[in-house]
């Protein structure tokens, strides 16, 4: 029989957290809103095959090169980053604000525990998100001129599947490094993203302090682009990437749980 | 179920699905072949290839590229000319695929091997009765000489129903023995199909070169803006090229040249941007280059220079118009 006065084991308690904040992240308004700037390609790439369809004249660019655009700048570069702010830095946040962090943190549940299985819950809801826009988007617009072209492309799908989990996490637990650091944590996560992540487009080795360019390397879609970044465009290699991204959120996710553990939260009455 | 839980389910089925209608596609998919894009077949090519290329005619045939310029002088690669020049083949109706292994030496250098649907007996016949070729059997294959002597002899060897070799005819028999015997010479070249490997199965055309073939290559060009004083620019060596392209709905190229470290692929890549820029300025009095400065992006991975290309048939068509009427007013 468990002892009621030592703390559920790590996973158990993971576990709960998890299934508890699942359901409370899946069906939100923020999961919808997400959900629909996640899911927009998809409805991009119906529009494109209804053009295709009724007027074959119309000038419109390659599928191939419109899905790649939508990899590697929409959703890489700036919808998935946006959708882990909004959601890893609401991970802790939500509750403190909400006052309800005192019903998880008086439970026979370790704080590690607790955070781990919230993060599980963001990975799991915007992933749930995130690849079947992908899968859909993909098969959609790929599928334009047959599926001859559909085999040659798969490997780039898996590939794409992989770089947008990546994303997920590597911005998530940045973010939720953020949402348990500070109280405020939108502002300085999207300074983040649109002030330091641009050092991506500077040459020589300033984009290796940014998660964007180690991610945008992993993807094999180039879109041409102008500016800074068509100048210096560089793909950094993709074995250090992995190890850099994975490496990165590791620590991002050790430092926030440890965080999480000793910090003592106030809530405002 | 929760609703939760059941927009979990709904996504994972999606994915599921997805990723098994992938791997149906990638399993039916006609351009798999077991190096890269090239045939297995194409393996009884030379082991000593300096470089290797294949197009994928149907697609070729099939593009807005050929419908626009097929009709026009110097459009048909020279390969494909004699081919049906030889053998009374219509390449645009009876090829598939084509797979070129370049080699050095005297006379012709390259060794063809043409997959698709061909009617040997007829095929056989109309290269008799012209009385250009003389037909012997070598390795359980057929094989027609063409009649003329020295290291310029051609053949053809009708391999199967779907794959003829056409080129040098000792390197057609070479190859016939190669393949009787069950051997693969061009996997020997390990760099080679290293780099055959990389090319993504599924393009219109392709061509992968090693350094051997490079070493010819000019060690400098001009300067990008360069005058009367000859200022030119040392180019970095390349250890290998990869290029592959696409004609629909655009031309599409994507150049991948291997330099000797980091450095030089830098200045390598510095080189094109230059000319790139170049284009650019040149675009402020011609408008129809453009479209052409910005279609053009290079990048470096590691010491890999990386140029892609997407060239809309508008922009082609442009700047053919625009070269037509210098050639007359030149003459004068």
């Amino acid at each position: 029989m468990r002892d009621p006065s030592r703390p559920l084991p790590f996973a158990t308690g993971a576990r709960a957290v998890f299934e508890l904040s699942l359901d409370g992240m899946v069906w939100t308004r923020r999961t919808l809103l997400m959900g629909l700037l996640v899911g927009i390609p998809a409805l991009v790439a119906v529009a494109y095959r209804s053009v295709v369809a009724t007027q074959p004249e119309a000038r419109l660019p390659p599928p191939a090169d419109l899905y790649a655009v939508i990899v590697a700048i929409y959703w890489i570069r700036n919808v998935l980053p946006l959708a882990a702010l909004f959601f890893a830095t609401a991970l802790v946040a939500d509750e403190v604000e909400g006052r309800t962090l005192t019903y998880l943190t008086t439970r026979p549940l370790t704080r590690p525990s607790v955070f781990a299985g919230k993060f599980a819950a963001y990975v799991a809801t915007t992933l749930t998100l995130a690849l079947p826009a992908a899968v859909l988007t993909f098969f959609i617009l790929l599928s334009t001129r047959g599926w001859s072209a559909v085999g040659p492309a798969v490997g780039d799908l898996f590939r794409d599947a992989g770089v947008i989990a990546l994303t997920l996490l590597a911005y998530g637990a940045l973010f939720a490094l953020l949402g348990v650091l500070l109280k405020r944590p939108v502002i300085p996560g999207l300074l983040f993203l649109y002030g330091w992540e641009l050092m991506a487009n500077l040459p020589g080795y300033l984009p290796r302090l940014t998660l964007t360019a180690w991610l945008r390397s992993l993807v094999h879609h180039r879109p041409a682009e102008e500016g800074l970044a068509g100048l210096f465009q560089q793909v950094l290699p993709a074995g250090p990437g992995l190890a850099v991204l994975i490496g990165a959120s590791a620590a991002f996710l050790a430092a926030a749980a440890w965080i999480f553990s000793t910090r003592e939260y106030v809530l405002e009455q | 179920m929760s609703r939760s839980r059941l927009a979990v389910l709904v996504s994972t089925v999606v994915v599921v699905l997805g990723v098994l209608a992938g791997l149906g596609a990638l399993w039916l998919n006609p351009a798999r072949a077991a190096v890269g894009p090239m045939p297995g077949a194409a393996l009884i090519l030379p082991a000593d290839a300096r470089f290797v290329m294949g197009v994928d005619v149907k697609r070729f045939t099939a593009s807005p590229f050929y419908a626009r310029y097929a009709s026009e002088r110097g459009m048909e690669p020279e390969a494909l000319r004699e081919l049906e020049e030889k053998t009374g083949l219509n390449p645009a109706r009876d090829v598939e695929q084509i797979v070129i292994a370049g080699t050095a030496g005297a006379g012709p250098v390259g060794l063809a091997l043409v997959t698709g649907k061909f009617d040997l007996y007829k095929l056989g016949r109309t290269l008799e009765t012209e009385g250009k070729v003389r037909g012997y059997n070598h390795a359980g294959a057929t094989l027609y000489a063409f009649k003329e002597e020295g290291p310029r002899a051609l053949a053809v060897a009708f391999l199967d129903d779907t794959s003829l070799l056409f080129g040098q005819k000792g390197r057609v028999e070479a190859a016939v023995t190669s393949r009787t015997r069950g051997e693969t010479p061009l996997k020997n070249n390990a760099a080679l199909v290293s780099l055959v490997e990389k090319v993504r199965p599924g393009s219109t055309f392709w061509m992968v070169g090693d350094q051997s073939l490079l070493a010819g290559l000019p060690a400098s060009v001009p300067a990008p803006g360069a005058s009367a004083d000859g200022a030119s620019v040392n180019l970095p060596a390349l250890k290998s090229l990869t290029v592959t392209g696409d004609l629909d709905p655009q031309v599409s190229l994507a150049v991948t040249g291997e330099a000797a470290d980091e450095l030089a692929a830098k200045n390598l890549a510095d080189v094109v941007r230059g000319f790139v820029a170049l284009v650019s300025l040149q675009a402020q009095q011609k408008p129809e280059l453009r479209q052409l400065a910005s279609a053009v992006s290079v990048a470096t991975e590691q010491n890999r220079v990386l140029v892609s290309a997407r060239i809309p048939y508008e922009m082609i068509d442009a700047l053919r118009a625009k070269a037509k009427p210098a050639g007359p007013e030149a003459a004068k």
